[in-house]
């Protein structure tokens, strides 16, 4: 479609020229949304593509995030390509298991139990103060970009220069990456288990294989969107775990759109700008958050992609656009 | 053996206060099909309004004993809020459970800064007025005359909802409705009203778990969030829409973190959700669940 | 005619209800065969059994000698066995392509592919004009199934039977919920499809006796569990007792 092929070298453009033409806060506040924007391509993948709701997702989160801290500065490896790939390790180590569990449960079954597994590793992360830090979590030294530390460079600099396009284009690859999966046959078929995973497997659907796939995909981007979101803060701490964080998460899909690939994303930049722009308005910005997000679920369950791409008649068929 | 009694007798009391909530979620879960992660927040109001109520009761001359009626009728009295909520969620009825569990992270979410708004940030607590209960002996042990009433008065509101649930007509239309909605409706049951009873006993329930729990802990901001999970664990463990799960789950997870605080305080709450993953395994409609369709 | 189905001895008990008693039946190649039967007899019991849903308690199940007994839609599907169910299945949100393509996929193996983009495989593409067309939903390909009519879904589900490629297809009532006008047609769907699909082997689970009657090469009528019959349609309705007993009453012109 047109509009989208145009919207998207716009948007693209846009992103790009960002750091060059926005004042330095407004880029800093970019970061977790494009953060954010890989976590939730995962967390579609399992939600939006795969029909199942987790609430224990921020478990990854997490995890990416005391991955990297623990790799910086605890054991002093600066390369984040490194750090990143302990944390996809770590991810993959964990999903496994906790998926292999929770997916042959589904719907109310699944969202408890993925709920209990991320409060767990949150009781972890805040109880065991010897390993973990406690409550004040573990700090995440400043590393190093395909080996480039740019030590002239301070902090701030870093982080709006190298730091942003690194996670633009980390973005971008995982994005190309998801359009693939989504659009590939193993896509089809995790639609099929979304629609209806009883018809699903009588034809020849690996249900539960499939569901744990997408699990581990979805825990793998949550993982290095975790060490992302760290990295500015310069710390690793327990409620990036706690079961309130999953909770946001599936706000900003839902914002956004989940039943659109470019939806979550989008959730997440809009989300960080209102959250901002909202807590520079008033203390109880948490009360206009929950205001809005009723308001979708009654007004524009399909958020804001829904809202963006006008629907025809409801009645008529729709043309099949590839995604959801 | 003391300190055990004391052990056990402390985590009773913390099941009781959970049974409440717990059992407010179980109704509203098996009549409407809606789990309601705001449960915090009314446990959280009926700690705040509750402390609000005794200072006031205090400031006009109330003697220090009238604390426990002053308390149960402050929960009461917030049933008012039941209805209004209900209508809001009657709007999500059938949707998709994703959608409902959302609606009311979002009503979870309004309720900190409203709270926050009428109460302030800092935890509101009543002080040391519960001691003009005195202490009664148990076996070797001394407990608070407070917590042993507020024991009570659980029981008493158990074996009430039992009766109820049971015995009465209302009762009866209320597990019908929660088998069959719409067979309800054509037997000439206004299943609307039913709706907004159930959840505002639902509500109460809450609001009176969290106004009673007040002399003991202190009214925060941190219980809208952190009991929810405790509640879920409730819930899991008993099997969604059981009230009688909702007993035996509470009194499972209020002496297991009584005991796990006494040996091991890391495993406080780990030991819980540890729990609930095992039963989710390898029971995961729990001890007294229906299985879901 | 080679043996394709065989249940050897198949009983299934469900505590002390026994469902089925002793049933040995072979299916062969080339049979159209209609099980039928009062509700209650054991057919939706025997058809599990069949299609791997169940294991049989006493007894065995083969499907070309391999032993199918509770192996499960997906590995049934794998080794050659579609299923299509009485009441209607789609994907709501997948389009009529994209649910055909599921089958596809599967009986292509090719699901473990992360990269390409379903639609521009040639060979799904064109497995999926194949069996649409079969069907007549060519027209409906970008459709969401959601939108389709009553019939339409029924054809799409039975389609997406067709697409793995069986050797032997099970359909529990396919005409059930379309009008009577058009039962005949939808058979003759079935009969065409399954002939240009090569499916060697069809399993109808039916109640309209005209339509056994025409369509069948061959009847097992089941009764409390036990094969009352198993025979041609025209010995079959040569016995009043015999189809009264299924059908309930006396049958008036048949065509054998």
């Amino acid at each position: 479609m047109t509009r989208r092929q145009f919207a998207i070298p716009c948007t693209l453009l846009l992103l790009v020229v960002a750091p060059y033409v926005l004042p330095p806060f407004y880029v800093t506040l970019m970061l977790p949304a494009l953060a954010y924007g890989i976590i939730l391509l995962g967390f579609n993948l399992l939600f939006g593509y795969t029909g199942l709701l987790s609430f224990g997702h921020a478990l990854f989160v997490g995890l990416g995030a005391y991955t990297v801290a623990v790799m910086s500065s605890r054991l002093g490896f600066k390369s984040l390509e490194l750090s990143m790939l302990a944390a996809i390790v770590a991810s993959i180590v964990v999903s496994i298991p906790v998926g292999l569990l929770c997916v042959r449960y589904v719907k109310i079954f699944f969202g408890m139990l993925t709920l209990a597994f991320g409060m767990l590793f949150h009781s972890f992360l805040f109880k065991f103060y010897n390993l973990t830090g406690g409550d004040s979590g573990i700090q995440v030294a400043r590393p190093s970009l395909l080996g480039m530390g740019f030590p002239d460079l301070d902090k701030t600099a870093f982080l709006i220069g190298p730091f942003y396009f690194y996670c633009l284009a980390l973005l971008l690859l995982l994005g190309y990456l998801m359009w693939r999966i989504v659009h590939s046959p193993f896509g089809t078929h995790l639609r099929a288990i979304r629609d209806n995973p009883r018809k699903a497997e009588y034809v020849g659907v690996r249900v539960h294989a499939f569901r744990l796939l997408a699990f581990v995909i979805s825990a793998i981007y949550g993982a290095i969107g975790g060490t992302l979101l760290a990295i500015p803060v310069g710390l690793a701490d327990p409620e990036l775990a706690y079961w309130t964080h999953s909770g946001i998460l599936v706000f900003m899909t839902v914002l956004g759109g989940f039943g659109n690939f470019f939806g979550p994303v989008l959730g997440a930049f809009v989300y960080i700008a209102l959250q901002d722009q909202l807590m520079s308005l008033t203390q109880y910005w948490r009360f206009a958050l929950g205001v809005i997000l009723i308001l979708i679920i009654i007004l524009f369950p399909t958020g804001l992609m829904g809202l963006l791409e006008r629907r025809r008649n409801r009645k008529a068929p729709v043309v099949d656009r590839g995604d959801a | 053996m003391a300190v055990f009694l004391d052990i056990l007798l402390s985590g009773v009391f913390h099941a009781a206060v959970l049974f409440l909530v717990a059992g407010g979620l179980q109704l509203v879960f098996g009549v409407q099909r809606i789990i309601n992660l705001a449960c915090g927040a009314f446990y959280a109001l009926g700690a705040y309004f509750g402390v609000s109520a005794v200072a006031f009761a205090m400031a006009h001359g109330a003697p220090a004993y009238a604390l426990l009626p002053v308390l149960l009728c402050a929960g009461l009295s917030l049933a008012v809020i039941g209805p209004p909520i209900e209508r809001l969620l009657r709007l999500i009825y059938d949707r998709d459970e994703g959608f409902q569990l959302l609606l009311t992270f979002a009503l979870m979410l309004m309720s900190q800064d409203i709270f926050r708004f009428i109460w302030g940030s800092t935890p509101r607590t009543l002080g040391n007025l519960s001691l003009a209960y005195g202490q009664v002996t148990v076996g070797p042990t001394l407990i608070p005359t407070y917590k042993v009433m507020v024991i009570a008065c659980s029981i008493a509101i158990a074996l009430g909802l039992g009766w109820m649930l049971q015995k009465s007509r209302f009762g009866r239309i209320v597990r019908a409705t929660a088998e069959n909605r719409s067979m309800i409706e054509a037997l000439g049951v206004n299943s609307g009203r039913v709706m907004v009873m159930v959840f505002t006993l639902g509500t109460v329930l809450g609001t009176v778990g969290g106004a009673l729990v007040v002399p003991t802990a202190a009214a925060s901001l941190d219980m809208i969030v952190e009991l929810v999970v405790e509640a879920f664990a409730v819930v899991v463990i008993g099997g969604l829409g059981s009230m009688r799960g909702a007993l035996v789950g509470a009194l499972v997870v209020g002496i297991v973190r009584s005991l796990a605080v006494f040996y091991y305080a890391e495993l406080e709450m780990l030991s819980i959700y540890l729990i609930v993953i095992a039963v989710l395994i390898f029971r995961p409609t729990g001890l007294f669940g229906k299985p879901l369709e | 005619m080679s043996v394709v189905i065989e249940t050897r001895g198949v009983g299934k008990d469900y505590g002390e209800f026994r469902a089925l008693h002793d049933v040995s039946l072979t299916f062969s190649e080339g049979e159209v065969v209609a099980i039928v039967g009062p509700n209650g007899a054991g057919k939706t019991t025997l058809v599990n059994v069949l299609t791997g849903l169940l294991k049989p308690t006493r007894g065995d199940v083969l499907f070309r000698g391999h032993s199918i007994g509770g192996i499960g839609p997906v590995r049934l599907a794998q080794m050659g066995m579609a299923r299509a169910f009485q009441l209607v299945q789609v994907f709501p949100q997948l389009t009529v392509f994209d649910a055909i393509a599921a089958a596809v996929v599967s009986q292509q193996r090719r699901s473990l592919d992360f990269w390409r983009a379903t639609r521009s495989i040639a060979a799904v593409r064109e497995r999926v004009a194949e069996v649409a067309a079969i069907f007549g939903l060519e027209s409906r390909l970008d459709w969401l199934a959601s939108y389709l009519s009553q019939g339409e879904k029924k054809l799409l589900d039975i389609a997406t039977a067709f697409a793995l490629d069986p050797t032997v297809i099970l359909l529990d009532e396919p005409t059930s919920g379309i009008s009577s006008s058009d039962k005949r047609g939808m058979m003759d769907t079935l009969m065409e499809a399954a002939r240009k699909a090569g499916i060697k082997t069809l399993l109808l689970v039916e109640h309209d006796m005209d339509l056994v009657a025409e369509y069948s090469t061959r009847i097992v009528a089941m009764t409390e569990g036990k094969v009352l019959a198993d025979l041609p349609p025209g010995a079959f309705f040569a016995d009043p007792h015999l189809a009264a007993t299924i059908v309930g009453k006396p049958l008036g012109q048949l065509r054998a």
